[in-house]
């Protein structure tokens, strides 16, 4: 287990393990023998290893639901749900802004002087990045956009959804908790039978 | 070679020459009308233009249409310069073979009829058409594969990405159909008794063709992959898309509570954080060398040895019974007077406070303890009072400022 240690503290601090985020921890994840060896050792702590449905991404949850873990839960859901909107959001402006033609996934390189030179010249992405850095979510109290767009930026960095390789320059990568975000919303649209289809139309395929 | 001696075959040649030569005279102008799709007149001459067109390197499809370069020109320049937009593929086997049987029966014909010029120079031919068969397959799986590595970035969308994978998949399809044609039974039957042509037909055409087999599955599994992939990412963008407009047109939307159902999916249950924290322990003997070296390795901080003990007993001798018990008094009147700002909502006035409460304090001892009060204040709770000093100069000449009065009030956190 010794080797682990790291691991296990990233895990126990509540990080997202991907290929992105540490690649040689996510390759020792994926062994059958290592989650055996990692879910021995967390079960007195009311932990165990789980990941999204593809396994491109750990995380840890409770063992056992108890009153204080459901609480704790339901504080993290709220949250969860607060962030949604404003995350979609900022994902439709990276993929229109850089103009990608798919949306970010997993690996995806964003530079961050590239995003605000785009922004800078145009009215409208400059309006709707103005409304979703004064979102709630990422809390901008400035009117620069150079701020703004660092503080969304650093804002997705400690919520996992970004890494920066280098914290002396501005270039971040997307990681692995965007998937699991991806399968959040499908799962919601799911279980809620919303009206939001991802499968493009017979018509478009045509 | 023999065809080179007959007089057609010299003629052939020098104008072969000549209007290869053309290509390389006009070659920026034409260059120019392979991007464009239409050929500029006027960057060519009368004369030019008409030998061009007699080249039959440019045509006009239509009498409204401006001048274009034939397709064989224009596919010959995508296929040098690996442009996959306007790449053919030519999956045409069956009239290849049909050539190659043609070949053969007139190779054998002439070496029957002892004329073995002729059967030199059909086997000539032959060979021509076997590397042009091999050749046919090689340039449309390197073409496959060009489109393959560079991810289809020639189209823009995504969706285009993915009609050019589905029609690329067909491609790869016309071919290994096409191979499937070639029956080496019938190969092997058509060399029958000759050295030349079952190392032509046999040895060489099937081990170049079998390598084509393998690498065109090599790409259709590629492909199909590639094709997934592009589906899942547009599958990504429309969820975002129509999830995001879903929740901008229903702002109160709130799913169900998934943390408090009985069995709680995976996603949504997602442990608190656990920081492990570690202090020196002393309880093993081994270590302590090892500790010792971490103290003395911790960075010292320069101690000023302050009189502490001699100051205290200063003080302890001037203070006086009946002095702290009215200290005390006044720090508890300036206590309550800070209670009062807390409840009071507006300013309040230190003097008026004095006076309205009747207290016997030198109003001058009044302000100074109340000051004292307010520094004492912890950085944060400071913040909670907002101080106004009420000043006036001291004289018209003197612009030393003398403290009137103080007024305290609540700030807005």
């Amino acid at each position: 287990m010794l080797q682990h240690g790291p691991l296990l503290e990233r895990l126990l601090a509540g990080d997202f393990i991907c290929q992105v985020s540490d690649e040689d921890a996510f390759r020792h994840l994926s062994l059958e023998q290592t989650q055996q060896d990692i879910n021995h050792y967390l079960r007195p702590l009311n932990r165990r290893l789980v990941s999204n449905e593809d396994n491109s991404v750990y995380f840890l949850a409770y063992h056992e639901l108890n009153k204080a873990a459901r609480e704790q839960l339901s504080g993290q859901f709220a949250l969860t749900v607060q962030s949604l909107l404003p995350l979609l959001e900022w994902l439709q402006l990276v993929q229109e802004t850089l103009g990608r033609d798919s949306a970010l996934t997993a690996g995806d390189t964003i530079k961050l002087q590239e995003f605000v030179l785009r922004t800078e010249d145009n009215q409208s992405l400059r309006q709707r990045l103005n409304q979703l850095a004064s979102d709630r979510f990422f809390n901008s109290q400035s009117d620069a956009l150079d701020n703004q767009v660092k503080l969304i930026f650093r804002r997705l960095k400690e919520h996992g959804y970004l890494l920066q390789p280098h914290s002396d320059r501005q270039y971040y990568i997307v990681t692995g908790k965007i998937d699991y975000l991806i399968d959040v919303i499908r799962f919601i649209r799911d279980e809620e039978h919303l009206p939001v289809d991802d499968t493009p139309t017979q018509q478009a395929i045509l | 070679m023999a065809p080179l001696d007959t007089g057609s075959a010299s003629n052939l040649f020098s104008v072969g020459a000549e209007r290869l030569a053309l290509l390389g005279k006009h070659h920026k102008a034409l260059m120019q009308g392979y991007l464009d799709g239409f050929i500029d007149e006027a960057a060519f001459s009368e004369t030019a233009l008409k030998k061009l067109i007699a080249a039959r390197i440019l045509w006009r499809p239509d009498e409204q249409q401006p001048l274009a370069l034939r397709p064989l020109v224009s596919e010959l320049i995508a296929s040098m310069v690996a442009d996959e937009n306007r790449r053919q593929i030519n999956a045409d086997v069956a009239e290849k073979l049909e050539q190659i049987r043609n070949r053969v029966q007139a190779y054998r014909d002439a070496q029957y009829k002892g004329d073995y010029s002729v059967a030199e120079l059909q086997l000539q031919r032959l060979t021509e058409h076997v590397h042009d068969l091999s050749g046919q397959f090689e340039e449309a799986i390197d073409s496959l594969w060009h489109r393959l590595n560079s991810d289809f970035g020639f189209v823009a969308s995504l969706d285009d990405k993915i009609r050019e994978n589905e029609r690329a998949q067909k491609q790869l399809r016309r071919l290994l159909d096409g191979l499937v044609l070639l029956d080496f039974n019938e190969l092997i039957e058509l060399s029958e008794g000759n050295n030349h042509l079952r190392k032509l037909l046999v040895s060489q055409l099937q081990n170049q063709l079998s390598s084509h087999h393998s690498s065109l599955l090599e790409v259709q599994k590629r492909l199909v992959e590639l094709l997934a992939r592009f589906r899942q990412q547009q599958s990504r963008s429309m969820l975002i898309t129509n999830m995001a407009a879903f929740l901008r047109q229903h702002p109160k939307y709130q799913p169900a509570d998934y943390p408090n159902r009985s069995d709680v999916p995976v996603l949504f249950n997602q442990a608190a954080a656990i920081q492990p924290q570690a202090a020196i322990a002393l309880d093993k003997a081994s270590e302590r060398q090892i500790l010792a070296e971490l103290v003395r390795a911790l960075p010292r901080t320069a101690v000023i040895n302050l009189p502490d003990q001699q100051s205290a007993s200063f003080a302890a001798v001037m203070e006086d019974e009946e002095i702290a018990a009215r200290q005390q008094a006044l720090k508890t009147d300036v206590e309550n007077f800070y209670l009062r700002v807390i409840d009071k909502a507006g300013p309040l006035s230190a003097l008026d406070y004095l006076a309205e409460h009747q207290l016997n304090w030198d109003s001058e001892i009044w302000l100074y303890q109340i000051i004292a009060e307010y520094q004492a204040l912890p950085v944060d709770e400071k913040h909670m009072f907002a101080i106004k000093r009420d000043e006036v100069p001291a004289s018209a000449v003197n612009s030393l400022l003398l403290i009137r009065d103080i007024s305290l009030s609540l700030q807005a956190a």
